[in-house]
């Protein structure tokens, strides 16, 4: 029988796809939506905004996607304390689709590394309120710790920060807080090319969030493919377990028989 | 949104533009009413260059008095020389191209009938010039259509401002049809004493009957008894399609229509956007 992963199940929800993306950044719209079907993600991130009241820009995004055929992930993407992340995943929520959340607390803008204790704050008052978080955080053992205790229903370390396409960074920490953890650990952000987030898998996570990796690429349906495969092949080689790694040669084929 | 549309509006044409002098004679208007006070300049004859200079003229004369520029049509000029708002026709630019030529102007339609009125809320205009309300020298051969004009087309839910014929002694009628301000020629520019008349026109008109609100961080202003559900109409916004919050508390959906808005309140008008 052909390799057969099981599902990765979000806070009760089943999703067939490992791999999660953002619709942020793209040129146009018609690409974004190739991008999306060619990576396979089923879980798709938005952010929040005004609506422009002059109609002199873009509409929702929501002309363009169905929500019957993605999930929708809002996100608290761009807020810098506990109270404004808080305001915004109301704001999702009420727009009535599902209660998860994509919680973001940013802590500088520099970096856009989280601000952890505004991120514990935030996620501990949107659990009381019924929000299924999901939490942007640090490669940090102890923060995902907590979180999790929080009742998180995923832990989302960074592999580099967002947008820097970096890669990722410290696949210690991030294998340190998979072992530790029950709920889904989901790398968010950093990842900018196939090979990361092959690498990014085979460090035993249960899935990966990209945005800009797959939108400023020069051909974002062809790295939304690539990123597809990229994220089944390190899935699968985590999952087959690799051979150990020696300092000499070992042949592959047989030392006996040879003619003399 | 519209930032507290004036409610006096002084409408010029070739006659008037052609008597000269017409900056100076806007910056006296412009003294009295302040930012109650919009100039319409309004021109068949001027090419599109003299057009500019002049509209550039009035408008350097009249904004630091905090009155607004209007221009007919011509939205290229419009946003050239700073005006705040583009009145179109008929035949005039629709709505969402005057927005595309002039991103930010407050859109204007003239409209003479109910069905006009509906048409111009249904495209986008941020007010109607409603009109001839009463015989007018302007138009000598057309029947006025009387202050059931100003009911008709304030029912389209858009500030509406009645013109033809609208004199000091008018205005109660057409304000009490529900227009929202007036708009003359004659009864201004041709008045003995024109910052005389402004006054008079402004006492006509009493204190201001809107409520001053903040629509996603932008100054507006909405009729007395207006609810979040009005509000998202006048915007063109579909309420499906958005999160209201109001005062910081979201509205959910089906109380939109109830939640009455009052001077100085907050909304936040939100949807999603593309992100990571």
């Amino acid at each position: 029988m052909a390799f057969q992963d099981t599902p990765l199940v979000i806070g009760g929800r089943s999703f067939a796809s490992r791999l999660l993306v953002g619709t942020g950044k793209y040129a146009d719209n018609p690409t974004m939506l190739r991008a999306i079907a060619a990576s396979g993600a089923e879980v798709v991130t938005v952010a929040v905004r005004r609506v422009s009241l002059d109609r002199t820009q873009e509409e929702g995004i929501l002309h363009h996607l169905d929500p019957k055929q993605v999930f929708l992930l809002a996100n608290t993407a761009g807020c810098y304390t506990a109270e404004d992340a808080v305001r915004y995943a109301r704001l999702a929520r009420e727009a009535g689709f599902n209660e998860f959340i994509k919680l973001e607390v940013i802590g500088d803008q520099e970096t856009l590394l989280p601000d952890t204790a505004g991120l514990l704050e935030a996620a501990k008052t949107l659990i009381a309120e019924g929000f299924k978080v999901m939490a942007y955080t640090n490669e940090d053992l102890i923060t995902a710790l907590r979180l999790q205790d929080l009742g998180c229903v995923a832990v989302m370390p960074l592999a580099s920060p967002i947008g820097s396409g970096l890669g990722l960074l410290n696949p210690y920490h991030v294998r340190i807080i998979k072992k530790r953890l029950t709920v889904p650990v989901i790398v968010d952000a950093g990842v900018g090319t196939a090979s990361d987030a092959c690498l990014t898998m085979e460090q035993g996570v249960d899935g990966i969030l990209m945005n800009t990796a797959i939108a400023a690429a020069q051909d974002p349906v062809a790295m939304g493919h690539a990123m597809r495969l990229a994220v089944e092949a390190g899935r699968a080689a985590y999952l087959a377990g690799r051979m150990p790694r020696r300092e000499i040669a070992v042949p592959s084929s047989p030392t006996t028989g040879m003619l003399s | 949104m519209i930032a507290a549309l004036p409610r006096l509006h002084a409408v010029t044409d070739d006659r008037v533009v052609a008597e000269g002098g017409l900056a100076v004679r806007a910056e006296r208007l412009a003294a009295v009413a302040g930012g109650e006070l919009a100039v319409h300049l309004r021109s068949r004859a001027l090419e599109g260059g003299a057009f500019l200079r002049l509209a550039r003229e009035v408008r350097e004369a009249i904004a630091p008095h905090g009155s607004w520029l209007v221009l007919n049509d011509r939205a290229d000029v419009a946003r050239a020389a700073g005006a705040r708002a583009v009145v179109s026709g008929r035949a005039g630019l629709a709505s969402a191209d005057v927005r595309r030529a002039a991103p930010g102007l407050a859109v204007g339609r003239s409209v003479h009938d109910a069905g006009e009125a509906r048409a111009a809320a249904a495209e986008g205009a941020d007010f109607l010039v409603a009109g001839a309300v009463y015989a007018t020298a302007s138009h000598p051969g057309a029947a006025p259509a009387g202050p059931g004009l100003v009911r008709d087309a304030a029912a389209a839910g858009l500030p509406v401002l009645a013109i033809g014929g609208v004199t000091v002694e008018r205005t109660a009628e057409v304000l009490a049809a529900g227009a929202s301000g007036v708009a003359a020629i004659r009864a201004l520019w041709d008045a003995a004493d024109p910052a005389a008349a402004a006054r008079a026109f402004l006492a006509a008109l009493g204190p201001r009957g809107t409520l001053a609100v903040t629509v996603n961080g932008e100054p507006g202003e909405v009729p007395p008894g207006a609810t979040l559900a009005a509000l998202l109409a006048r915007l063109g916004l579909d309420p499906r399609a958005v999160v209201v919050e109001h005062n910081r508390r979201i509205v959910r959906r089906e109380g939109l229509a109830a939640a009455a808005l009052a001077d100085g309140d907050a909304v936040e008008i939100v949807h999603f956007v593309g992100g990571g």
